[in-house]
């Protein structure tokens, strides 16, 4: 399904890229993106020279290029919507053109990321540089049931609609209210069990 | 409200990241010390919850949508110090996997949504809850004020972070993202209390959360001074760099150049001094006046809707 | 039950009762006993008290432990001291495996059990491949539970038990909602499985082809213990409490 594909950005291959530790993967990326906030404004052969350096990445890691862009161009409308507050000041074209460059280019090297890392694997990073365990935990509990609640969250959309026969928004917002509610409910008596799965393997809290 | 990268210099993005990470360590320990180990994956499971309920339309206007943020709900339903690690966790998962929200704006964006968003809903909901009394319809009130409150806070926090990066003036960001979020907030109030009143009827025993809160006060008044800091933190630059900002407003609107026709050089200092009588107090005013009105219309809008929502039929009937 | 039977048997249930948080009694007075390597099925209607029985063989109920365990496995009281090790040995399959699969990934939520016992790396990779090995599934380290089909996430579920040493596996309706293949895998793994089983099901052609033994529950009860095809057979004690002959009883030839 294609919402399973956006929420899925790993893309599985064998390259060098994704044979790198997920330490050093998501190491480089930060170090990346530091980098690049801090060019200057109108620097644009920098530019120009990481968005060539991030394009030799993403081919050395044979990575679908087109779904990459379609990542990108997903997260562009928000970039490009508050950079235009910088118009706001008069001569502000070239902070505006400089903003939707770095910020573009950032989201590049996330994008890249997360194709050749799995979110399970950037968590076994996390544990390892000390972030607190609960956090952790709490990570992985939400990446595990994400995909499991907003499956249930379609299927009890999709019997809503089969049952509307007059559409109209209250009706639209009540019913969204209504999956909502019993989303959270079934969550939380699902986090019962799992609290009852995790003991009965033995995990001490 | 995800600020992406590129956007804060590093000074304002370092400074939101210490605060966020504070407000996070103390949510951490609070949570550590204080919830049952049977409700730790209800965090995680809950972190979940918000992810796939803001993607849940609500249709607005012919095809554009609006969406639950969710930093309000999940206080009320599971106390302040879980709800700022669920909404950590969202945060991270949607910065680290989707690119929404950078990196870099990770602290700005945590403090934001994650620990004034959580702070101001839980200290708004036990205000109210104390004003309207206990009972369902009481509750379901404090919740919408809550909402709208935490929505309002967390915007006009981003917005102080974009203005304090130099992106955009103040005196252009501050009022335009709180007017747009309080309309915002509107629905943000309305959409959790119709959820709370769901998960209310179909599990009475489940809210717990907010309402056992009621007697900590000590981990409130901490929650309130974390968001107060942030807020001043990032209010007070703009004190010192408020003639800067006006002086700009004056500049394009003419004020300046008004001024310094009418007056002699030797008067140079007077030109600021009117143009900060003039731009400064009536911004401050409008705005606490558009503030004021902005809660009491939202109050009432919360009153009726939680009547609304409780003056049920008896049960059988839908 | 005869006294010192608690030393012999894998498991030993004696006089359980229970109720519920409002009163309403759940089990009463249930005792049975289960050796090494015996499958017993446990069937009855719904609401027989069939899943409360289960979650009280490894400790998870009652929410506060008894003064007296009428349940010990192994050897071991279930009580307060032993849970830890109660666990390990008595595996647990819940019925719906997204409960139980919590892990992000098939390899964690298989090390999940080990590492709490301490197995480190090297050895932590090479159990959990031979564990998946066991239930057919070598190669799905990676995978992520979500996108994997109910047959195999019970799959990974039952190794992530055996990959603990279980000495004694519990299964909750281990068969629902599997499509024919994926019963017909399951059935292969537990008869194959040297490990003793207590199976709660619905199932009843599963139970005549795998299980010697029935147990059957009703109303928190025990009303028969004895062999499989002559309780199942008895048409009159089958409807009397919600099941039915199964038809592969029904249309059997005498050869």
């Amino acid at each position: 399904m294609l919402r399973d594909r956006l929420l899925s950005p790993y893309q599985h291959g064998v390259s060098r890229v994704h044979g790198w530790s997920p330490g050093r993967k998501l190491g480089a990326a930060l170090v990346g993106v530091v980098l690049v906030v801090l060019l200057p404004r109108g620097a644009w052969a920098a530019y120009a020279a990481t968005a060539f350096g991030l394009l030799a990445v993403a081919l050395a890691a044979r990575l679908d290029l087109r779904q990459l862009g379609l990542r990108v161009l997903l997260v562009e409308p928000f970039v490009i919507g508050i950079a235009l507050l910088a118009l706001l000041r008069p001569g502000g074209l070239p902070v505006f053109l400089s903003i939707v460059a770095k910020s573009t280019l950032c989201l590049v090297i996330m994008v890249l990321l997360t194709a050749t890392t799995r979110f399970s694997d950037l968590l076994g990073v996390l544990w390892r540089v000390r972030v607190p365990t609960l956090l952790v935990t709490t990570l992985a509990l939400m990446y595990r049931y994400l995909f499991v609640l907003l499956a249930e969250s379609e299927r009890m959309q999709r019997a809503r609609r089969s049952r509307t026969f007059v559409p109209s928004r209250t009706g639209a917002w009540r019913g969204g209210a209504e999956v909502a509610g019993l989303l959270f409910v079934r969550a939380s008596e699902r986090a019962e069990r799992v609290y009852l799965a995790m003991c009965a393997r033995g995990w001490k809290s | 409200m995800h600020i992406p990268d590129g956007f804060l210099d590093l000074r304002t993005a370092a400074t939101a990241a210490v605060l966020a990470g504070a407000g996070l360590a103390f949510a951490l320990r609070d949570v550590r010390r204080r919830l049952p180990a049977r409700r730790v994956p209800l965090i995680g499971l809950a972190a979940a919850f918000v992810f796939a309920a803001q993607m849940i339309n609500f249709p607005v206007a012919a095809g554009t949508s609006g969406h639950l943020i969710g930093a309000a709900l999940v206080t009320v339903l599971l106390g302040p110090g879980p709800a700022v690690v669920a909404m950590t966790a969202v945060l991270l998962l949607q910065s680290l996997m989707f690119a929404d929200g950078g990196i870099t704006a990770l602290g700005a964006n945590v403090l934001n949504l994650a620990v004034i968003a959580p702070a101001v809903a839980a200290l708004v909901y036990a205000l109210v809850r104390r004003l309207a009394g206990s009972g369902q319809r009481s509750m379901l009130i404090a919740a919408g004020c809550a909402a709208w409150c935490s929505t309002l806070a967390a915007a006009l926090a981003c917005a102080a972070q974009l203005a304090a990066s130099g992106i955009v003036p103040w005196t252009t960001v501050l009022p335009a993202m709180g007017a747009v979020h309080m309309v915002i907030g509107l629905a943000e109030a309305v959409i959790t209390m119709l959820v709370l009143a769901v998960v209310v009827r179909a599990r009475p025993d489940i809210l717990e959360g907010m309402d056992s809160v009621e007697g900590r006060r000590r981990a409130m008044a901490a929650y309130c001074a974390a968001a107060g800091i942030a807020l001043v933190v990032f209010v007070a630059p703009f004190a010192s760099s408020m003639p800067d900002g006006l002086e700009h407003v004056a500049e394009r609107l003419g004020f300046a150049s008004h001024a310094s026709q009418t007056l002699s050089p030797g008067f140079a200092p007077l030109p600021d001094y009117s143009v900060e009588a003039l731009g400064g107090d009536s911004v401050w005013l409008s705005t606490v006046i558009a503030g004021g009105i902005g809660t009491l219309v939202v109050f009432g809008i919360a009153w009726w809707l939680a009547r609304a929502l409780t003056a049920r039929v008896p049960p059988g009937r839908h | 039950m005869r006294p010192g039977l608690e030393e012999l048997s894998l498991l030993a249930v004696g006089r359980l009762s229970y109720s519920y948080p409002d009163g309403h009694p759940a089990l009463r007075e249930i005792s049975f006993s289960l050796d090494a390597g015996e499958r017993v099925a446990l069937i009855g209607p719904n609401g027989a008290g069939k899943s409360t029985l289960l979650l009280h063989l490894n400790g998870l109920l009652p929410d506060r432990p008894a003064a007296a365990p009428a349940v010990t496995v192994d050897g071991l009281a279930v009580g307060a001291e032993n849970l830890g090790e109660v666990r390990r040995r008595v595996g647990l399959l819940f019925q719906d495996p997204d409960d139980q699969l919590f892990c992000p990934t098939v390899w964690e939520d298989v090390a999940f059990g080990p590492q709490q016992l301490g197995v480190a790396e090297p050895r932590l990779s090479e159990l959990v491949g031979e564990s998946l090995g066991r239930v057919g599934l070598r190669g799905f380290e990676q995978r992520l539970p979500h996108h994997l089909s109910r047959g195999e996430k019970r799959r990974v579920c039952l190794a992530g038990l055996l990959a603990c040493d279980a000495r004694l596996l519990v299964l909750d309706e281990p068969t629902s909602d599997l499509d024919p293949r994926g019963r017909r895998e399951l059935m292969g793994l537990l008869t194959a499985l040297p490990v003793g089983q207590l199976i709660a099901t619905h199932d009843l052609e599963f139970v005549v082809e795998t299980c010697p033994r029935v147990i059957v529950l009703d109303g928190g009860r025990i009303v028969a213990d004895g062999p499989t095809l002559e309780l199942l057979d008895d048409e009159p004690l089958m409807l009397a409490h919600g099941l039915e002959r199964p038809h592969i009883l029904r249309h059997r030839h005498p050869h």
